[in-house]
């Protein structure tokens, strides 16, 4: 291995939820911003354990809504009554119950845009590699093993505190894990 | 696996004990003054009871609705072998087990058809449309048609009430079996029976008039109510410390999804009619809108898009409202309100074409209300209030909300 490998953080590895459960909220007590819980299922409560607060994508969702909802009613009005103005079995030319479906379609379309891509970019996805990926043990982390890892990053991160306070945990090893594995 | 304790049925009074029959004798007695004051007040009208006779349409499939939607949630949370609503499905069970005294208050409904419904007129009757339509809608075929509509309904309701309080003894898993065996059937009977019934309870009062939105519309209607009805029973429940530390935030959570969903159900389907007639714009079609529309009645139209789409969709969003005990009963009781007013809006204007309203409206409100909500605690006072012999009631106590 490379002297010069980035650090990207520190892995710690556990065998029970319920051990990982109570480290996290140790971990979320000692005030790190840059750390995260890796688990082969979801575990309940952990949103709570790790202090999570609420996510800001609803937020992005109902403005994008209402963009479509806004949108589709001046795309309507200025096609049918001011662009191209046809009238059509008698209807007005800007009859708000024919634009409905319309209007209801480019909400839906657009919140489920912001939905979904929004999610992606809170998640900071598309991503094809991450540092973990080099790291053994961490291959665990998809069938019987939870993992916490802060991140070198963190304000509060110290190599050698870090490495003391995780290994005080419960877990069973602690590691580095570095940015890319140059061998 | 929760950071807390699992919630346990043995912590928690989950039995009516002595507030059951006292709740049942209030209501009870609130019920019947409820129906003599409309009575009185109807033979006051001078009209031979026909104003009445509406009043009482007007309530009766209000409160029909709303137990209806319990027949349907049941087999849906069965067939979909749903673990999360266990611990509040005694309740549904009891609101759809009334159905027997919905069978007895349906008599006023079959006695005074000739005041209400169109096909007894004899000038309607004898237009060439009708003609055609008497082979069905007639007072003979019309009765047998309740007596069928209420067999099923009855035998369903009954059926899924009773087994399910069987279970309590025993906890025997056959039971759970039993009732998933059953509930495509009982999916697909009710889901005909209660179209079949729309048309006849409130479609035929205008006999010309037909849409086949009618019975999706009626029918979600009274779901929606349902779960804004069963949220205020669950919050009503844990006021007098029962169901206390069962019943959590993450049930109420779904509950509110629910109302949420179906407030906007209901609008997708009430537009989806109405859109399709008003463009078409052919005259046998828009004449039951034209009514509605007109003298008055317009401003209830406009009301019932505010009041039962818009504002309860704007205001169960987001997921604090669906958390907040307080928000969510005061959208529960809007809800109700706000369906109340659009049946007003779909029964009484066959009656009169300029905007009426009469205090009978309320009076038979209560009337009927009281008699269904004595009915529901005297089965709620019976057993236990939870299903305490369902093998889902521990995941159900476990559930929480990803």
């Amino acid at each position: 291995m490379s002297t010069d490998a980035k650090l990207y953080g520190l892995l710690t590895e556990f065998d029970s939820a319920s051990v990982l459960m109570k480290a996290a909220a140790k971990c979320r007590d000692e005030g790190f911003k840059n750390w995260d819980v890796h688990t082969p299922f979801p575990v309940h409560g952990m949103d709570e354990a790790m202090g999570i607060r609420g996510t800001r994508l609803p937020f992005i969702v109902l403005v994008s809504g209402f963009t479509g909802l806004g949108l589709a009613t001046l795309m309507q009005w200025w096609m049918n009554a001011v662009d191209y103005p046809f009238i059509i079995s008698g209807k007005p030319l800007f009859g708000i119950p024919a634009n409905v479906p319309i209007m209801f379609e480019l909400t839906v379309l657009l919140s489920a845009f912001a939905a979904f891509f929004g999610m992606w970019i809170l998640n900071g996805l598309p991503r094809w590699y991450h540092p973990l990926f080099t790291n053994r043990r961490f291959r665990r982390a998809t069938q019987d093993r939870y993992f916490i890892v802060v991140e070198a990053k963190d304000p509060k991160f110290n190599l050698e505190k870090t490495r003391d306070f995780l290994a005080a945990l419960g877990g069973s090893v602690v590691e580095e894990v570095n940015e890319s594995a140059e061998d | 696996m929760s950071h807390h304790h699992v919630p346990s049925v043995e912590d928690t009074k989950i039995t009516m004990d002595g507030l059951g029959s006292k709740v049942f004798m209030i209501s009870a007695v609130i019920g019947v003054v409820g129906l003599a004051a409309t009575f009185g007040l109807g033979l006051s009208q001078g009209d031979d009871l026909q104003h009445f006779a509406f009043a009482y349409l007007l309530n009766y499939a209000f409160f029909l609705a709303i137990s209806l939607g319990a027949l349907i949630f049941l087999p849906i949370m069965f067939i979909t072998k749903a673990s999360w609503n266990v611990v509040l499905r005694r309740l549904a069970e009891v609101t759809a087990a009334v159905m027997p005294l919905m069978a007895i208050l349906a008599i006023p409904v079959i006695i005074f058809a000739g005041k209400v419904y169109g096909w007894n007129d004899p000038v309607v009757a004898a237009s060439h449309a009708m003609s055609h339509k008497a082979g069905y809608l007639n007072q003979t075929a019309f009765t047998i048609r309740w007596v069928i509509y209420f067999a099923i309904w009855s035998g369903y309701a009954l059926f899924f009430w009773r087994t399910s309080a069987a279970q309590d003894k025993t906890g025997d898993l056959k039971y759970t079996r039993r009732l998933e065996n059953f509930s495509g059937f009982a999916i697909m009977a009710c889901a005909m029976s209660i179209a079949a019934a729309s048309f006849d309870l409130l479609m035929s009062v205008d006999p010309l008039w037909f849409s086949t939105m009618f019975g999706v519309l009626y029918w979600s209607g009274g779901f929606v109510t349902f779960f804004a009805v069963l949220t205020l029973a669950l919050l009503g429940l844990q006021n007098t410390g029962r169901m206390t530390n069962i019943v959590s935030p993450e049930h109420f959570h779904d509950l509110g999804k629910l109302m949420f969903a179906f407030t906007f159900f209901w609008g997708y389907i009430a537009f989806s009619q109405f859109m399709l007639y008003w463009y078409a714009n052919i005259p046998e079609e828009t004449s039951w809108y034209l009514v509605r529309t007109r003298e008055g009645w317009d401003m209830i139209a406009y009301g019932t898009l505010f009041a039962t789409l818009l504002f309860p969709f704007l205001g169960l969003v987001s997921r604090f409202a669906k958390r907040s005990r307080k928000m969510l009963a005061f959208w529960a009781v809007w809800i109700i309100a706000a369906q109340w007013l659009n049946m007003y809006w779909v029964v009484i204007p066959e009656f009169s074409e300029t905007l009426t309203f009469n205090p009978m409206y309320v009076t038979c409100f209560v009337g009927i209300g009281g008699l269904w909500f004595a009915g529901i605690v005297k089965l709620a006072s019976s057993t236990s209030l939870v299903p305490t012999g369902d093998p889902r009631l521990e995941e159900s106590l476990r559930f929480e909300n990803a």
